[in-house]
């Protein structure tokens, strides 16, 4: 079932879509397609036979679960927020940071025995965290700064992601908690992988033998 | 109250013309392979007790079920599996019948999956259960008629893998960990995610078995995967595990002559309800499994009837959808001849009619009011041929064109 059609993957515009370019650059692909797109949404990267497809976060998990992409490079986070069916096979070590819990300074959010409202962007990441405490929190979704909930009263704290910290800071909150740690993965359907094993397996043993030469040479 | 009347569920679809000829052609082209093989068509319930699907050994995750409460306050649920019913029904009123039991099933099941995900709620499944039978042989006739599936249903080529949740059971079971360490090890695995996998097992020490475990979900490919596994496992219960498996794999290798055949030693999903050879099938350009299935011998104990038993179900839907990608979708509406009755003429039309599609052809009945709308309404849905019954009873025959 050989075919030259090219390995599709989705990248979360961005961030993540730069630093996998990147990436793929330090392989020695040639991606000035991708660097130069203008307005396209998809972008060959013809030596390395493959071909980028630029999408939200959301939707790479969605275009990945369904197939149409072979890969997909996505955070964490979203993995976490929306679960799925795909195989998890590569940490790209890029793209760090951290789920947090975090309130107002100086109160002690587990207190009391009233229960706790918490905002934020990944209802999903905060019921699970609390129902592994135990804990029945009353969770209410926002789209916008999250950190508005707890200074406006409506929360008692926020789940959300936490990269410096300085945010936080400049509002007089802080991180009550580190929920997880996040960082880009590379996400592949589970059909591609065993259609086109010996492509994706060569991809990857590249891409793993890159990320470990940059832990070396850290 | 808001009016739903114009829309179906989310999850849910009506299947038109050219769409469900091709579902119910794939039906029938498995069904034959299914009755050549002996096999014998069952129909279960689409609702059954909560209880069936909701045993400890062997459960259903209850927030896919549909459910209803009946009239004494019973929960029931629309059916999410086959396999399940078909073992309760095999352990209640199959009990004194002659083993092997060869049953085949074509009937939808139903899971309430996450909204919005592109996913059907209503699935088309068509299946086999080969009941009353451990031995290897048993294995091979599902795994060959897997084979036979894939080939009539593939145009680009198909992949049958298979596996052996036997592996991963023995390993677990010298590893003694809690249920719940068990399940996050079960899940990465499934997963393949390798990263995570390392660290958690990381945390649980570094031995023979956390090693032989990080490795689980790179072990697939084709035969040099055995050689691979040769090498990390010491164990003599494992070892034998994967001679059989080989054995199996070899052979199914050499009934498949236009696919490939391949192993995962990672496949463990379900690990509560198989218990050692599974498979999978893969056909190229569909995004999901279009097969799977394996060998369960203690569900059917779960229901008071201790015998082995092996299957799988077709995703007759996504083969459907595959077929309709590539624009294989069978031909639309089809009809031979018209039949056009002037006034006062009726019962010699139908006459007419019944002798011709005596003849074998297809032949429709005019409804329209002149002679004028039956050509207009034959050149417009393609139909040959116009048949005029009037006073003569004489019979115009022409081209519609």
């Amino acid at each position: 079932m050989q075919n030259n059609k090219p390995l599709r993957i989705a990248l979360t515009k961005g961030r993540l879509e730069k630093d996998t370019i990147g990436l793929f650059e330090s392989l020695g692909f040639d991606c000035t397609a991708v660097r130069e797109k203008g307005r396209r949404l998809i972008l060959p990267i013809p030596d390395a036979n493959l071909e980028v497809v630029l999408a939200k976060a959301n939707d790479v998990i969605t275009y990945v679960e369904h197939g149409v992409c072979d890969m997909g490079v996505v955070g964490k986070d979203t993995i976490m927020e929306m679960h799925g069916k795909f195989y998890e096979l590569v940490d790209l070590g890029f793209g760090r940071c951290k789920f947090a819990l975090a309130g107002k300074k100086n109160e002690n959010f587990y207190a009391g025995v009233g229960v706790k409202t918490i905002a934020t962007k990944y209802p999903n990441v905060a019921r699970s965290f609390f129902a592994a405490k135990g804990m029945d929190v009353e969770i209410v979704k926002i789209e916008g700064s999250v950190e508005l909930a707890p200074l406006l009263d409506l929360a008692n704290g926020i789940v959300d992601i936490v990269e410096t910290g300085s945010t936080l800071r400049e509002n007089g909150l802080e991180v009550y908690e580190d929920v997880a740690p996040i960082s880009a993965r590379l996400i592949v359907n589970t059909v591609s992988l065993k259609l086109r094993q010996h492509e994706i397996e060569t991809l990857i043993q590249k891409i793993e033998q890159e990320l470990k030469e940059r832990e070396e040479s850290k | 109250m808001k009016d739903y009347s114009l829309i179906t569920p989310e999850g849910t679809k009506d299947f038109l013309f050219a769409e469900c000829g091709t579902r119910r052609a794939i039906e029938r082209t498995i069904e034959d392979i299914w009755r050549s093989r002996g096999y014998t068509e069952v129909i279960t319930p689409v609702v059954e007790f909560f209880d069936v699907f909701n045993r400890r050994e062997s459960s259903f995750p209850q927030e896919q079920m549909y459910k209803l409460v009946d009239r004494k306050g019973r929960l029931l649920v629309i059916r999410p599996d086959s396999t399940m019913p078909i073992a309760r029904m095999v352990a209640t009123r199959l009990k004194d019948a002659a083993l092997p039991l060869r049953l085949y099933y074509n009937q939808c099941v139903y899971i309430n999956s996450p909204l919005l995900k592109g996913r059907s709620n209503q699935i088309a499944q068509t299946g086999i259960e080969l009941i009353g039978s451990s031995s290897r042989l048993a294995d091979l006739e599902v795994i060959s008629a897997a084979i036979d599936v894939l080939s009539a249903c593939s145009k680009d080529g198909f992949s049958l893998e298979l596996g052996n949740i036997g592996v991963f059971k023995e390993l677990m079971r010298q590893l003694n960990v809690s249920v719940d360490v068990e399940e996050q090890i079960r899940q990465l695995i499934e997963e393949k995610n390798y990263p995570a996998l390392s660290d958690t097992l990381d945390t649980i020490g570094d031995n023979d078995i956390t090693r032989a475990l990080k490795k689980l979900p790179r072990l697939f490919g084709g035969a040099e995967v055995f050689d691979k596994a040769a090498k990390l496992f010491a164990d003599e219960k494992i070892t034998a595990l994967l001679d059989n498996l080989r054995s199996v794999y070899e052979e199914a290798a050499s009934l498949c002559d236009t696919g490939v055949v391949t192993v995962d030693l990672g496949m463990v999903g379900r690990t509560d309800y198989y218990t050692g050879i599974i498979l999978k099938g893969y056909l190229s350009g569909c995004g999901d499994a279009v097969l799977s299935g394996g060998r369960y011998d203690k569900l059917l104990a779960v229901y008071g009837y201790d015998v082995p038993a092996t299957g799988f179900a077709v995703h007759v839907d996504a083969i459907t959808g595959l077929h309709a990608k590539q624009g294989a979708l069978s031909t639309a509406k089809h009809c031979d001849i018209l039949v056009y009755a002037e006034e006062e003429y009726a019962t010699a039309a139908i006459r007419k009619a019944r002798a011709l599609r005596a003849e074998g052809k297809i032949v429709e009945l005019s409804l329209q009011d002149s002679l004028e709308a039956a050509r207009l309404y034959a050149k417009e849905n393609g139909i040959p041929a116009l048949v005029v019954i009037d006073k003569n009873d004489e019979e115009e025959k022409q081209d519609a064109e």
